[in-house]
């Protein structure tokens, strides 16, 4: 029996393919590959599909279940469902993998709605409702809600005039986009991880039980398994998971029954699973030799600072300024009991990254002596660079292609393990060979930011001003050590006398990775919320007390926007009583501004249309709109007449996605490359003025005679910018003058009963200087309020006590916010400040995370009188907080 | 291994007797059971071709036997069901998310594997999957049991359940040679055998529910304490029903009140309903109704860490019941 999908007949599954599901038959089977696969579980939504009309979860329908029916996938919803053209025009979206998942049930209950309501804008709760089953870990949920809103208004009936704010927002509405994993060359096997199932062993042996460990004689002549050790020289696992060899066959099942046959011998060692174990005198160690600690891996964004190690302790880092003043009067007011010392001790959980496009890689040597890797990275260029180092290539012979990547904030900037075992695997192969971690490997061992312990200090004079400042913080980051933590509250707060230090102490559990602002939404977890104690202890209003304190202009002026906004102003005063209470919390956020100064632009003219190139890649924050819309509006012409085309390594070098610096690096660069190509132009046509907008027949005319035409620009480093030793990031990284700021005010009603925060509004000021794309940057601005809110409440990687295994290696048990936890988010810009940068603008994606979380805590504080100390704070601590 | 879809419940029974093959209803559980090793792959039976198991059946006295294959969806949607039966109605409503209440039904609601997290978890054996020990007591059981019956400390999975039991609904099983029982949904839960979530052979089939004529005027509520608004877990769930004196505009004449996410069982608390009669909607009930709360405690049995469930389970029966009552608390 057939079945139908998007109207025509379909092929029925090979009934021989057991626990095969239908997202499996429409994406393998089909190719109908805007369907996506993120959880597995049923619980995000990107798989869903109009199964006879309704919405369903294609990745718990079993594959054997599809014939007679008939399946919708988002491909046969055209492009012009007014949910389509909705999501594009309110921007409901960013990396767009979840995106096909969303449309479809939006498109069905949108089309419901209207027949019973008429053309209604349904309330925000009722979409919530309608929505529960998708998750958005971009955070895109207020454009989401206004699309469906206005769709259901019947706003989009017809395609709306112009273009969409976001460049690709056509491609990932209808399903068009393609990222790693929906690639599958010709004749492309797939490779499975084998890994660790002891949390501490030496590896006496490995056996491939089989498997092919040598290039056969020639292409596709050989079908068996090949096996790849990923050990390398140290034979020792120190987690759960940590990947040990990789095998590859033509199939998935395949791949999957040679990696359960390879037969690892382990010589057990004792583990160490907790901050205390590994404190305690006598602890086994993780590292006991120099070179051991040497090759520890770092979750440092750059490199790692220096400092010594103590068992399985390392540091201090330690940041000095008049230190001995500050301790002296801290301990003087310890030992009077000074009232307005404010010495307070906070916990974080460790924070998965959760993209919901997996670590991918398909890797192909299948052209002779040359390397293609079409990798889900954050950073082409430095991955090209580093994969020709480590496979000692020709950089010319090594070609990275990233065209989408389903989210990335941070943990996809290395060569992570997709990428090592599909290159080695598809070597041995000799056919390009794809590797893609489970959604279980991918909660596992793909990073986090990890959870931290810190203790702040602050004192204040009699006068209320800050007269002493200490941070010490211990970072908990498994095999991995990099704390930033202590060090970031360093900036914070004028120049008070301080001294902050860094630790990390090491466990076997999985390595962490750089994570959004790393280091800093846990330090301002702790310092925003000592700062709100101390306007407390002072009597003091905790916006007054940062006006007095903070001597950042930007964040001065944001402060003076707060003390202006009703939602501030009106909060409720005095204590609170009864069930649901309401309360409003206001934090700080501090970024570094940081700046790429190897980032090039390439302009073409080809066909008589303008290309865009760099080989830079879009993970949802909007590159390849701001380099459209930089190009158009230097030379004055209408976005359809260019074309982008990034993410591929064969252009010119183009910024990574990290140190939230891609725009303020690549946007000056197209905007020289404009100016280039201008004046270049010129030369061709005399009716292209020097300046201004270029009159559109004067710009066809140009074209049409300056076919092959190219120029590159690029962003030289500015004259408040030095090139930064301490963040390396493949020696593009320089740091640039001037903290980049961000205020959120946050409302939050808890239900002191069942234990439940519910944040309701925020506002997020940001000052960052110039804004490259208004609606893209605030999208970004308001994810990060999404995440920073997961991170208050819900986020929380729980591991066995026993081996250290992950429990929360589901998107059911790793809990990321939906539509209905987030609050209605308002952004403001303050675009002042950074004349100085190329551009006037700098990053935003950082520092709009960073003081969210104690924005929560804070508001969970004023409304209770209850201090969250830990995060995240569950229903289960509020309640026993609350007793 | 094979699908069969048989279009008769004789074929199926038959095709399920003694064979090793597993029954399956929408697969929602089924599927990801196989995908995280809970069940290695086996032979499957899909039932959704028995037509005779679907939909919704009104009998003289006005009570209602639901087909097993009804969707959890529909028995939430659907108008009559939802005047009858509101707690019912309520309760299937507010479980998993739209896209899974669409294909889930309700026999397979009642009989899925539980969501511990070791349990669906390959690197760990436990009780469920002839291991012998169970890894979460010992180890992190955050959303452990509160009242301990067994070895086993995964609370009940099955929100429709609930429902179910506070209407003393009886399901009606088929098994090999057709022979067919019938039990109280109550009775498909043993909460001291670690080894498995219900008590049914994978040669019996779930094939209706039966519920009892409806009481007019029925006030009912479903609540769940949860971390995020939607689509998680109960931490503690409820189902109140207030049946009314006076053909449903008098007080609470009896009250059936069941709570989930704090046993291996779906439980009901009589001591809750009894202080609830007399109660008047839309007032605060009585003493004996706080007093019964406080007397939860009792029952309780927390695990290390489940502690914070004793003062959970209390709240959200409170408001549970005051919802239900049309009490609003300030």
């Amino acid at each position: 029996m057939d079945l139908e999908v998007n109207g025509s007949p379909a092929p029925a599954p090979d009934p021989d393919t057991p626990g095969a599901t239908a997202a499996d038959h429409i994406r393998d089977g089909l190719g109908l590959t805007g369907t996506k696969i993120a959880c597995g579980d049923g619980v995000c939504g990107a798989c869903t599909v109009l199964l006879d009309g309704s919405p369903t979860v294609s990745c718990l329908l079993p594959a054997d279940a599809l014939p007679g029916r008939s399946v919708t996938t988002v491909e046969g919803l055209g492009g012009a469902h007014p949910v389509q053209r909705a999501f594009a025009a309110h921007d409901g979206l960013q990396c767009g993998y979840c995106t096909p998942g969303f449309v479809m049930t939006a498109a069905a209950f949108t089309d419901a709605w209207r027949a019973e309501h008429g053309d209604v804008r349904p309330d925000r709760d009722t979409i919530a409702d309608a929505l529960a089953g998708h998750l958005c870990r971009c955070g895109a949920y207020e454009g989401i809600a206004a699309a469906v809103a206005a769709a259901c208004a019947g706003e989009f009936d017809t395609e709306p005039e112009g273009e969409p704010p976001r460049a690709d927002a056509h491609d990932k509405v209808t399903g068009r986009a393609m990222f790693t994993v929906d690639r599958a060359p010709e004749g492309c096997w797939e490779g499975v991880i084998v890994r660790s199932t002891h949390p501490h062993a030496r590896i006496r042996s490995v056996d491939p039980a089989g498997a092919r460990v040598d290039a056969g004689t020639g292409a596709g002549t050989d079908s068996a398994p090949v096996f790849v050790d990923l050990l390398g020289e140290n034979r020792v696992v120190r987690y759960v998971g940590q990947p040990i060899a990789a095998v590859a066959a033509p199939t998935r099942a395949r791949a999957r029954a040679a990696a359960e046959a390879v037969r690892v011998d382990y010589e057990p060692l004792p583990a160490v699973l907790t901050q205390e174990e590994a404190r305690a005198p006598n602890a086994p160690e993780l590292y006991p030799s120099r070179n051991e600690r040497r090759a520890a891996p770092s979750y440092a964004e750059g490199t790692a600072t220096a400092a010594p190690w103590r068992g399985n302790v390392r540091g201090p880092f330690t940041l000095r300024w008049r230190a001995g003043t500050a301790l002296k009067r801290l301990r003087a007011a310890g030992r009077s009991a000074d009232p307005r010392l404010v010495a307070e001790e906070y916990t974080t959980a460790a924070q998965l990254h959760t993209a919901l496009e997996p670590h991918a890689c398909v890797a192909d040597w299948s052209r002779e002596g040359a390397l293609t890797l079409y990798m889900s990275t954050q950073a082409v260029s430095d991955m090209a660079d580093a994969v020709a180092e480590r496979w000692d290539l020709p950089r010319d012979r090594v070609r990275v292609v990233t065209e989408y990547v389903g989210g990335g904030f941070g943990a996809k900037a290395t060569l992570t393990t997709d990428i090592v075992a599909s290159t080695e695997l598809s070597r041995l192969a000799r056919v390009p060979v794809s590797v893609a971690l489970t959604r279980a490997e991918e909660l596992t061992d793909a990073g986090y930011r990890p959870g931290t312990r810190t203790r702040v200090a602050l004192l204040a004079d009699d006068r209320g001003d800050l007269a002493a400042m200490s941070v010490d913080s211990y970072g908990d980051g498994g095999v991995s050590y990099g704390s930033m933590t202590a060090t970031l509250a360093a900036l914070m707060y004028g120049r008070t006398p301080r001294r902050t230090r860094d630790y990390d102490v090491v466990t076997n559990h999985p390595p962490g990775a750089p994570f959004r602002g790393p280091g800093a939404p846990p330090m301002a977890f702790a310092l925003e919320q000592a700062v709100d104690t101390m306007a407390h202890r002072l009597g003091e209003d905790p916006l007054s007390l940062r006006r007095r304190w903070d001597g950042n202009t930007r964040r001065r002026a944001l402060y003076d926007r707060v003390a202006a906004l009703p939602l501030w102003t009106d909060r409720p005063r005095g204590e609170r009583t009864g069930r649901f209470r309401r309360g409003v919390g206001l934090a700080a956020s501090n970024w570094l501004f940081i700046v790429s100064p190897r980032s090039k632009v390439e302009l073409t003219v080809e066909d008589g249309v303008v290309v865009v190139r760099s080989a830079t890649q879009d993970i949802g924050t909007g590159i390849r709109t701001v380099l459209r819309d930089v190009v158009a509006d230097r030379l004055g012409a209408p976005p359809s007449s260019l074309s982008v085309r990034i993410g591929d390594s064969t252009s010119v070098h183009g910024s990574g996605a990290g140190g939230s610096r891609t725009t303020n690096s690549m946007g000056p660069a197209a905007a020289e490359a404009a100016d280039r190509l201008r004046r270049a132009l010129r030369e061709h046509s005399p009716r292209v003025p020097a300046s201004g907008p270029i009159p559109e027949l004067a710009l066809k005319e140009a074209l049409a005679s300056a076919e092959g035409l190219r120029v590159v620009g690029g962003r030289s480093l500015g004259r408040w910018e030095r090139m930064s030793s301490l963040l390396s990031g493949g020696g593009d990284v320089a740091v640039g003058r001037g903290l980049i700021g961000a205020v959120h005010v946050m409302e939050v009603e808890v239900d002191t009963l069942l234990g439940r925060v519910r944040p309701t509004r925020c506002w997020a000021g940001i000052a960052a200087g110039r804004i490259y794309s208004d609606r893209l940057a605030r999208n970004q601005c308001e994810g990060a309020v999404v995440q920073g809110v997961g991170y208050a409440l819900h986020e929380e990687r729980r591991d066995d006590p026993v081996t250290g295994t992950v429990l929360t290696d589901n998107m059911e048990d790793y809990r990321i916010p939906g539509l209905g936890d987030v609050p209605e988010t308002e952004v403001y810009f303050h675009e002042e400040g950074f004349e100085h940068v190329p551009g006037g603008g700098v990053g935003l994606g950082e520092v709009s995370t960073v003081g969210v979380a104690a924005s929560v805590a804070n508001a969970v504080f004023d409304a209770t009188g209850w201090r969250p100390r830990d995060l995240p704070i569950r229903p289960d601590r509020l309640i026993e907080g609350l007793r | 291994m094979t699908t069969t879809r048989p279009t008769d419940l004789g074929s199926a029974l038959t095709e399920l007797a003694g064979t090793g093959a597993r029954p399956r209803a929408g697969g929602t559980d089924l599927t990801a059971c196989v995908a995280h090793g809970v069940l290695a792959p086996a032979p499957v039976v899909d039932l959704t071709g028995i037509e005779t198991l679907r939909g919704i059946d009104w009998r003289d006295d006005g009570s209602a036997r639901v087909g097993a294959l009804t969707s959890v969806h529909e028995v939430s949607a659907d108008p009559r069901l939802g005047a009858a039966y509101p707690a019912l109605a309520r309760t299937a409503g507010a479980l998993a998310t739209p896209q899974i209440r669409r294909t889930a039904t309700v026999g397979g609601n009642l009989l899925q594997r539980n969501r511990c997290w070791y349990l669906r978890n390959p690197a760990f054996d436990c009780f469920q999957t002839g291991g012998g020990s169970c890894p979460a007591r010992e180890g992190d059981h955050l959303h452990g049991v509160v009242v301990d019956q067994g070895p086993c400390v995964a609370p009940h999975p099955s929100t429709v359940a609930l429902a179910l039991v506070a209407y003393d609904a009886v399901v009606e099983v088929s098994g090999d040679g057709g022979a067919v029982a019938e039990r109280p949904v109550a009775g498909l839960y043993d909460g001291t055998d670690p080894s498995r979530d219900h008590v049914l052979d994978p040669s019996e089939v779930v094939t209706a529910v039966s519920l009892p004529a409806p009481a007019p005027g029925e006030l009912a509520a479903y609540l769940r304490a949860t971390g995020r608004s939607r689509s998680e877990w109960p931490l503690v769930e409820v189902t109140a029903r207030l049946v009314r004196a006076e053909g449903g505009a008098g007080p609470v004449a009896s009250a059936a009140v069941a709570v989930g996410g704090v046993a291996r069982t779906p439980l009901r608390l009589p001591e809750v309903e009894s202080s609830l009669v007399g109660a008047v909607p839309g007032a605060e009930p009585g003493a004996g109704f706080a007093a019964a709360l406080d007397g939860l405690a009792a029952r309780c049995s927390p695990l290390p860490a489940t502690g914070y469930k004793v003062a959970l389970l209390r709240e959200t029966v409170r408001a549970g019941v005051e919802r239900a009552l049309g009490f609003a608390r300030a």
